[in-house]
């Protein structure tokens, strides 16, 4: 990692700067098969997201 | 706990117990989860395992598998193969080609059927392919049945990744009539890979899986990510398979049958059908000997006929046919806008996938960072043509406590059809003075939401800056040593030059940042472990976690999900 010079941060966040967004995605279908997907799936359906789903 | 209200299927209150089927054209597998977890393919009370998909009728006594095959020489019109792809098609679209050794179908009511005499009586029946999927299913399910001891309910069957809406459906219909609830259709490539996952390898690789096949070649480029699989591209050729090399050595023989006595044991239909069953015995069995000997009694007009082949002769005469299957697979590659260095694993699928000489072809198309699995090519290879049975019955096990409307839900568009990241996230670091290096924390092609961590290495002491971006793949190519040009005589150098060259050029994939999307400042000290954690969420939102390894605090930073465009444009 290189070194900063005269660097600042966002505004609320010294830390870190945002510099831009992600590329348009492309949609895709998912192979609705494996272990994996059915907890993708899971998560999907009930709107919940990594670290609620770890927790149940 | 169910109160479905589908009296046909009888499910209520009985054990489920699922199998997972391969039904192909030339052969179909069953396999379950034995009772130590592991799937495992079934044989049926023939002890076989590949199961030959034909039946035969003879005096009204219906024969399967293996044995029904066998009746191709001498009653050849009331036995039937080769049918699964006229399910749910009709019959203008069909290739009847791979029946003309056995029952011809026909044409009913829009849909194919036979004409066999499958009773005592004299006079034909004619049967729909839909009842003889009926037939060769309930044969299936009755083998696993016995080998169990428990009666099976439901299946997953494994189907191939262009079977339209009216095929799977047909094939549905096909199952019920056997007492058979179909779970869900998975495809064959998928439960190809997911039959080599099982083994803890979740690893996020970009696979080509050729399924190689009797009369059909179908090959998908799949992203596996997080044990998550997208499939980019596929291939198909319904004209490739075994029987292609079949023919090889049944021309081959025939051949020197016709130097010896004079007569051609392809003219006579039961000459050629006793010619074909041995040729495909001599194919397998120089898949594991480098020769085999071919012996027919009578092949044609009370001529016994015996002769021996060897593996490099079959090779050289097949040479055109092998050809066309690595061809097949460059093409696919080439279809997901791929480099063929991009292909981490290659995994061969189906009965042809035995052959020695195909899997080498592909060993050395593929650069020698791809692992090729197959028999001849890879120890851990799963034996191939059980792989989509295998995957199958994992999938059964998975769901089949599942309730009918949650498989419904999960397997609609709505869940399987997901954003994906076009290009890899990663971090960009600096490697010597001026130049850079990326690496890749979350892989292109990754369904959103994803989370993944890396841990690297900090190279000095002080603040840092840890700049992610998006990063794309480059395919470098580097030029050998420049060989003198003295030879080449400057007139009529132009586009021509790649012919020309002797010398092949070195090329690599390397990774480079196209777009920073935000940086983020850490003090640390050198030689400690920072470990990065990349979170896209479902808006396409990312946030950004850098810590000291093993530390509880680390900075954070979010990047807001990109403006809404319609349509997806840029």
């Amino acid at each position: 990692p290189p070194k900063p010079e005269g660097w600042k941060g966002d505004p609320g966040n010294p830390n870190f700067r945002a510099l831009g967004t992600l590329s348009p995605p492309v949609m895709r279908k998912i192979e609705p098969a494996g272990p994996h997907f059915l907890a993708f799936a899971r998560r999907k359906r009930h709107g919940r997201t990594f670290s609620e789903d770890e927790r149940i | 706990m169910s109160e479905e209200v589908d009296g046909a299927s009888s499910t209520e209150g009985v054990e489920q117990y699922a199998i997972g089927i391969s039904f192909g054209n030339s052969n179909s597998s069953i396999a379950h989860l034995s009772a130590d977890g592991k799937a495992e393919v079934i044989a049926n009370e023939e002890g076989d395992r590949l199961i030959p998909s034909f039946l035969s009728y003879v005096d009204g006594e219906e024969f399967h598998g293996t044995q029904a095959k066998a009746q191709l020489v001498r009653n050849s019109r009331n036995t039937i193969g080769y049918f699964r792809d006229y399910l749910g098609k009709d019959f203008k679209s069909i290739d009847p080609t791979p029946c003309h050794g056995s029952a011809h179908p026909q044409e009913n009511a829009s849909t194919v059927a036979f004409s066999i005499q499958d009773t005592e009586s004299e006079t034909p029946n004619t049967v729909s392919v839909s009842e003889i999927t009926t037939r060769h299913l309930r044969r299936l399910k009755q083998s696993a049945s016995d080998f169990s001891g428990k009666a099976v309910t439901s299946a997953v069957i494994a189907i191939p990744t262009d079977a339209s809406e009216a095929q799977t459906e047909a094939l549905a219909d096909a199952a019920e009539n056997a007492q058979l609830n179909v779970l869900q259709f998975i495809s064959e490539p998928i439960a190809a890979l997911m039959a080599y996952d099982s083994r803890g390898d979740h690893k996020d690789k970009l696979v080509v899986v050729a399924d190689l096949g009797g009369n059909r070649s179908d090959i998908a480029v799949v992203a596996s990510r997080g044990g998550m699989y997208s499939i980019l591209a596929a291939a198909h050729d319904y004209e490739l398979g075994g029987v292609k090399l079949d023919q090889v050595l049944v021309d081959h023989f025939a051949k020197e049958f016709i130097k010896k006595h004079k007569i051609d044991p392809r003219d006579n239909e039961r000459s050629l059908a006793k010619l074909k069953l041995e040729a495909e015995a001599v194919k397998k069995a120089l898949s594991l000997s480098a020769s085999a000997t071919l012996s027919v009694e009578s092949l044609a007009e009370g001529f016994d006929f015996r002769s021996t082949v060897n593996r490099t002769r079959y090779e050289l005469l097949a040479g055109k046919v092998f050809q066309s299957f690595t061809r097949l697979i460059e093409e696919a590659v080439k279809k997901a806008d791929l480099d063929l260095l991009d292909i981490e694993e290659v995994i061969l699928s189906g009965g042809t996938a035995h052959t020695p000489k195909i899997a080498q072809n592909l060993k050395s198309l593929f650069s020698e960072h791809t692992t090729v699995f197959a028999p001849s090519t890879s120890p851990t290879a799963i034996n191939p043509a059980f792989l989509a049975a295998t995957g199958a019955a994992i999938q059964a096990s998975l769901i089949q406590e599942f309730e009918k409307e949650d498989i419904e839900q999960s397997t609609h568009p709505m869940v399987t059809v997901t954003p994906h990241i076009p290009n890899a996230i990663g971090i960009e670091i600096e490697a010597q003075e001026g130049t850079s290096s990326f690496e890749v924390v979350i892989p292109q092609d990754s369904a959103v939401p994803v989370r993944k961590t890396k841990v690297m290495q900090s190279l000095s002491d002080g603040e840092m800056v840890l700049r992610v971006c998006e990063g794309q793949r480059k395919i470098k190519t580097t030029k050998p040593e420049p060989r003198s040009k003295a030879e080449t005589n400057g007139e009529e150098d132009s586009d021509e030059d790649s012919d020309v060259e002797d010398e092949e050029d070195v090329r690599e994939r390397i990774w480079e940042a196209i777009k920073p999307l935000g940086e983020i400042t850490a003090r640390v000290k050198k030689g400690l472990k920072v470990e990065v954690t990349v979170n896209v969420g479902a808006d396409l939102s990312i946030s950004i976690t850098a810590r000291e390894l093993g530390a509880k605090t680390g900075v954070r930073g979010n990047i807001e999900k990109p403006e809404v465009t319609e349509n997806g444009q840029a």
